[in-house]
């Protein structure tokens, strides 16, 4: 029986064994790679989608569970015109970027808790990436550039 | 006139889509038709294979192709060739491969490969390298002395898979001295798991005769040699391309999972995907190795060190790989940082029953500077120096001479120390947020290099007056090959970094590079890259000069124009040059290449070194708070402070960067990363839930002073940055804990229940009575 | 044996539809709330269940209703939502730690109460500890009909149950009491702490212990009352230091596992610690 999402706003359904994770389904059948399936345990949130406005670590999330939720992945972030969002414009001015595996997860995780808390502390913020691991960048200039989002003046 | 590109923060040009999440990594990449496969491993550490039988996986649904042994009859190895691709009659550690299985998805193939029948026969194992060195050990390899070397020099006998000896002066006469202090200290370190967040993972097909393989490696070449010696065909008929790799750090410095790949294709002659699990990544990383160093020093009261012997034994698993190459580092770390009177030193590889170990950023650095810097300490409190004069004193300087006796050039150490100074008194104290908990600081220093060798570049200048740079070079991550190169060859050629376009790597068609690693790729392909744009320049000038009736010698190529000097307006664009071109010479293009000089060492000092002195040698100077809860072991970090010899700092923004990035990785494997293997031999982490990488709540701003203008033969007086930010970090961590704590730190990581054990007493001293005080008692004979 | 591409799951309507098809499936079937825990069941060496049993559609089993003599929590709130329900209410206050501190944030938002108390192989399970300190009572739907059971009960023998058993809610009763929960994992965040304490208290006019429970995670396989502090620190004034001195005394009475994390012996020498630091916590709040 198909499970019926909406993805990034398109209503798909997808006919796949009911414990497949939701990452293998974004990334085998809608082609959304963003997601990454890194440790498929849920602490390296390299795969942290929006499942209902909450983030969700797409490894350990059985796509039989999702009949009629809202997905959102990091594809949505920047604007259909290639424009990045606020969040992604902060991270490539803080040149943040390394190898950039964790970013979609990261972008996700605090996508999440901007949507709960507008203006977070520095503190809030590391805590809120505590299950996203980046082995590249030492994490300063993730949370540099996520304050700079909400609180642009502390950041300067 | 533009701003000058050397020295500018230039954003990545990879940003953008990385941030987007459409950038495809290896594991995002998918072929038509393409199968998947999965790898049959031992669960055993030691065993006789009686006999694999494949048929009943063979027959199983969506099986395409299995391979095994027979279909791979090579041996790799970088100084010895003992490593089959597949477990040939004998297993020697646990998860090593015994077949591989290509099916329509990646469930079929993991089902089918359970479903080999493996019929073993369990021999004694060696999980230790005080069981492999024990007289009455298991023999890893019996065959050892019939493995062909690919690197003369080293001794080897049974489970010491390769020796490595300094002898500089008269130790003894030293150590014999009356007006000397002999200080003796005895260090364990543990492995360290890569991680990076991109598993090794490939696509391979086989096309007209040739395998094409796309894969997440630092080194396109060494997998299309290894792969072709493996399998035992032409290295010319692979060809190696390589997406943008989601991290390496060293794990990605060796073949991986290619052979096995391009070993399925060939058979079901479809493209085949292999993506390592996390748990294969646990299991089979080529971790950086677990050490154990013995150091003793005849030290004067003014703090002379006259003589010094150490013992280093590293694990290098059932199989060589990287790790005899990787005894060299000692004589450079250990044997770095100080002047010494007489020196010997011991670096000894070996075989153990446990998965190999090969490179991690700053191989073999990491724990010889924290066993250096720590016995270090234990020398000045023995003679009642402060820490701070005794290495003031004793650091490396100009026409120093190194432990193999190599001459060193410049003062670099000494200034360095001065400018953490100052940045420590322009920097407040944290020491009032340690709040009742121990409190200690240390600064440490560290000796480094860039591991130059070959590189080659083109430089291609394209009709539209833009380049096109092609190199083996490969974006880990680093930004090197989005950043710096683009600003090396944009400076030299009077264009701006975006008119260089960056060829991504492809063995078919770049040249030769030892690859991406070593902190080389500014250093060795800036140099190669910057010799393509020397001809290229040389060709524009000449078509330029023809175009504006003016001698070569007068003209300036800026702003993407050649003009002629003191006359501005007399000018070409460099667009209207490369059209000359099309119709005069034909295109421009331009070749480089780069290897390493070869800096001398004493004749006679070192035996069994691949590097016996160090070209480009690279200091650092580290300072860390930390504070100390007694109450449970947790040790955090309160200030963290750099130092850093970057030669010349071509992208500072992106070298800040790096620092952060490899301090936050040195904290990982000084605090919490922590791999442990049980008697089985089996590394007990399977996942993040044990093995634990630093996150965002545990770490700190690194303070960052970066030291310009010491010696280099990089371009542009550069030095590679990336590597060394993570090779004092273990030694600054343990120097503060200990201080904090009044406890001898022999062992990291420091985990809170070490350093609990530490502070009641109860942590055991590492037992290294394997190692005989007698240094020449450890050498073969 | 089944792969995990075999298995079903059934999405229930109702708790009785649950019920049913669970006790119909016998020990092939298990209940799934938000799955993180059963999504590794491969990792973990575990078999892959047959029939799963999706809770999430329950509504009964959703929602923190806060009465003046109890908080009723249906078994698949989550983490979060318990976190966010318990916000205000000063003896819950443990409890909304230990919900909004376990794990990480993404599976704090979807790994449920019934979740967390019915993974018997957890041993760092957040809830169980707080929801021991707190006097917690589980209530249990199965084909025979509902029972009531206290927390203690239901950990001691939820791998006994009959096929069929569900956490419908749990009930904490309120009262005029403070709680803290004190958890140590390894780094600052991230990880399931080797050690948990959590404690509920109510404090005489004169200052000193009233009534006090002691829930102690993560240190043996299951979550237990420290009964033996309890004992030792009734009618004690709150007494951090001397707390942790009665918490040495009384460490003996842990059987603790060894992990590959920590070793059984550290688990139990920083239960003082997370004493000391559950009464400073205690006190802080009155």
């Amino acid at each position: 029986m198909p499970v019926n999402l909406v993805v990034n706003g398109e209503e798909r359904a997808v006919a796949a064994p009911p414990l497949t994770p939701l990452a293998d389904v974004l990334r085998d059948t809608f082609f959304l790679t963003g997601a990454k399936h890194v440790c498929g345990e849920g602490f390296c949130g390299a795969c942290t989608v929006l499942v209902d406005g909450k983030p969700a670590v797409s490894c350990l999330t059985p796509v039989g569970l999702l009949e009629g939720s809202e997905i959102r992945t990091v594809e949505l972030l920047a604007d259909p015109s290639g424009d990045l969002s606020p969040l992604q414009a902060a991270m490539e001015r803080h040149d943040a970027v390394q190898c950039g595996m964790c970013f979609p997860g990261i972008l996700m995780s605090l996508t999440a808790l901007f949507e709960t808390d507008a203006a977070p502390s520095r503190d809030t913020v590391r805590t809120a990436l505590a299950g996203n691991i980046c082995r590249c960048t030492g994490y300063e200039r993730i949370v540099e550039a996520a304050l700079s989002v909400c609180q642009p003046e502390a950041a300067q | 006139m533009n701003a000058p590109v050397i020295g500018a923060d230039l954003a990545r040009r990879d940003a953008g889509d990385k941030l987007r999440g459409r950038t495809r990594f290896t594991i995002d990449r998918a072929a038509a038709g393409m199968l998947h496969a999965a790898v049959r491993r031992a669960d055993v550490a030691s065993a006789r294979i009686v006999s694999i039988d494949t048929a009943a996986a063979r027959a199983m649904p969506g099986v395409r192709a299995v391979v095994t042994a027979e279909d791979a009859p090579g041996r790799y190895g970088v100084a010895i060739a003992d490593h089959p691709l597949f477990a040939v009659d004998r297993i020697r550690f646990h998860g090593e491969p015994l077949a591989a299985v290509a099916a329509d998805t990646f469930a079929q193939a993991r089902a089918a490969a359970d479903a080999i029948v493996v019929e073993l026969e369990e021999l004694p194992a060696a999980v230790t390298m005080a069981e492999a060195l024990a007289p009455d050990a298991p023999e890893i390899h019996p065959g050892w002395a019939d493995y062909e070397e690919l690197f003369p020099g080293g001794k080897r006998a049974g489970n010491v898979a390769w020796e490595a000896t300094v002898e500089r002066g008269d130790t003894d006469a030293a150590f014999a001295r009356d007006d000397v202090t002999v200080v003796e200290s005895t260090f364990r370190v543990g492995r360290q798991n890569q991680t990076p967040l991109e598993p090794r993972a490939c696509v391979a097909s086989f096309e007209d005769g040739r395998f094409h393989i796309e894969t997440s490696t630092q080194v396109p070449w060494a997998v299309r040699d290894t792969t072709a010696k493996l399998l035992g065909i032409a290295p010319s008929d692979v060809r190696v391309t390589v997406p943008a790799v989601g991290g390496g750090f060293g794990l990605k410095f060796e073949f991986a999972v290619e052979p096995f790949a391009a070993l399925l294709a060939r058979a079901s002659g479809r493209p085949v995907r292999l993506v390592n699990t996390r748990r294969d990544e646990m299991q089979t990383a080529l971790c950086r190795e677990n050490a154990e160093i013995r150091i003793r020093s005849a030290v004067t009261d003014e703090g002379e060190i006259v003589g010094r012997e150490a013992v280093v034994l590293m694990d290098c698993g059932a199989y060589g790989g990287e790790t005899p190459f990787l005894t060299t580092m000692t004589a450079h770390t250990l044997g770095g940082n100080y002047r010494l009177g007489s020196v010997k030193l011991l670096s000894t590889a070996v075989y153990t029953n446990t998965a190999p170990t090969g490179a991690f950023r700053a191989c073999n650095g990491t724990y010889n500077t924290f066993a250096l810097e720590r016995h270090t300490d234990e020398i000045c409190a023995a003679i009642g120096m402060d820490p701070l004069e005794f290495r003031r004193r004793a650091v490396i300087g100009n026409r120093s001479l190194g432990s193999t006796g190599q001459v060193f050039e410049g003062d670099v150490l000494a200034p360095m120390l001065d400018r953490m100074a100052a940045l420590k008194a322009r920097t407040p104290s944290r020491e009032a947020d340690a709040d009742g908990r121990l409190y200690g600081r240390a600064t440490v220093v560290g000796t480094w290099f860039i591991f130059v060798g070959p590189s080659a570049a083109t430089v291609n200048l394209n009709p539209d007056g833009r380049v096109t740079l092609v190199t083996s070079g490969v974006e880990i991550g680093s930004g090197s090959m989005m950043q710096a190169l683009p600003q090396i060859v944009s400076d030299a050629l009077g264009l701006q970094p975006a008119d260089v376009t960056v060829r991504a790597a492809d063995t078919d068609a770049a040249g030769y590079d030892v690859g991406i690693g070593g902190g080389r790729q500014t250093v060795s392909l800036g140099a190669a890259s910057t010799a393509a744009c020397a001809e290229v320049k040389k060709k524009i000038l000449n078509i330029a000069s023809d175009m504006l009736e003016a001698d070569p010698g007068d003209l300036e190529l800026a702003d993407g124009h050649v003009s002629i000097a003191g006359i501005p307006d007399r000018k070409v664009s460099v667009a209207a040059v490369a059209a000359r071109a099309q119709v005069s010479t034909g295109p421009i293009s331009g070749n480089g290449a780069f290897t390493g000089p070869g800096t001398a060492a004493m004749p006679g000092c070192a035996a069994g070194h691949m590097i016996e002195a160090l070209d480009l040698p690279v200091f650092a100077v580290h300072d860390c708070e930390v504070a100390v809860d007694p109450d449970t072991g947790h040790v955090e970090i309160l200030s963290y402070a750099v130092v850093q010899d970057v030669g010349r700092a071509i992208n500072p923004r992106a070298i800040f960067g790096q620092i952060q990035g490899g301090v936050v990785q040195g904290l990982g494997y000084a605090l919490h990363e922590e791999i442990t293997i049980d008697a089985q031999g089996r590394i007990r982490q399977q996942g993040f839930e044990t093995y634990h990488v630093p996150l965002a709540p545990d770490v700190v701003p690194v303070e960052i002073d970066l030291y310009e203008g010491a010696p280099s033969i990089g371009p542009l007086g550069t030095k590679g940055a990336g590597e060394v930010p993570i090779l004092n970090v273990a030694a600054a961590v343990a120097c503060a804990v200990s201080n904090a704590t009044g406890a001898r730190v022999q062992q990291i990581p420091l985990t809170p229940p070490r350093v609990l054990g530490l502070i009641d007493g109860t942590e055991p001293a590492p037992d290294l009575s394997h190692i005989d005080p007698d240094w020449s008692a450890n050498r073969l004979g | 044996m089944v792969a995990a591409h075999e298995a079903r799951l059934h999405v229930a309507t109702s708790v009785d539809d649950a019920v049913a098809v669970l006790t119909e499936a016998g020990g092939d079937a298990v209940p799934m709330a938000g799955a993180t825990w059963l999504m590794r069941a491969e990792l973990r060496d575990e078999p892959i269940r047959p029939l799963y049993v999706a809770l999430g559609r329950i509504e009964a089993l959703k929602g923190v209703e806060i009465a003046a003599d109890a908080v009723s929590i249906g078994a698949c709130v989550t983490h979060a939502e318990l976190a966010g329900g318990l916000a205000g209410l000063p003896e819950m206050r443990g409890l909304a730690q230990a919900a909004g501190h376990a794990a990480t944030p993404a599976v704090r938002a979807v790994a449920t109460v019934g979740g967390n108390l019915a993974a018997s192989g957890f041993a760092a399970a957040d809830l169980a500890p707080a929801l021991l300190a707190a006097d917690a009572e589980v209530e249990v739907a199965g084909s025979n009909g509902t029972e009531r059971l206290p927390l203690a009960g239901y950990l001691a023998t939820r791998d006994q149950a009959a096929a069929g058993s569900l956490i419908v809610r749990v009930i904490v009763p309120r009262g005029d009491c403070v709680s803290a929960h004190t958890r140590l994992p390894l780094r600052v965040a991230g990880d399931y702490p080797v050690a948990i304490v959590s404690m509920n208290v109510a404090v005489s006019p004169d200052g000193t212990i009233a009534d006090l429970r002691i829930g102690v995670g993560s240190v043996e396989p299951v979550a237990a009352r420290w009964t033996a502090l309890e004992e030792a620190l009734a009618s004690q004034p709150l007494d951090p230091e001397a707390a942790a001195t009665a918490a040495r005394e009384h460490a003996g009475v842990f059987a603790p596992r060894d992990g590959v994390e920590a070793s059984g012996a550290y688990r139990v020498r920083v239960l003082p610690a997370l004493v000391r630091r559950a009464i400073e916590a205690l006190a802080a709040s009155r």
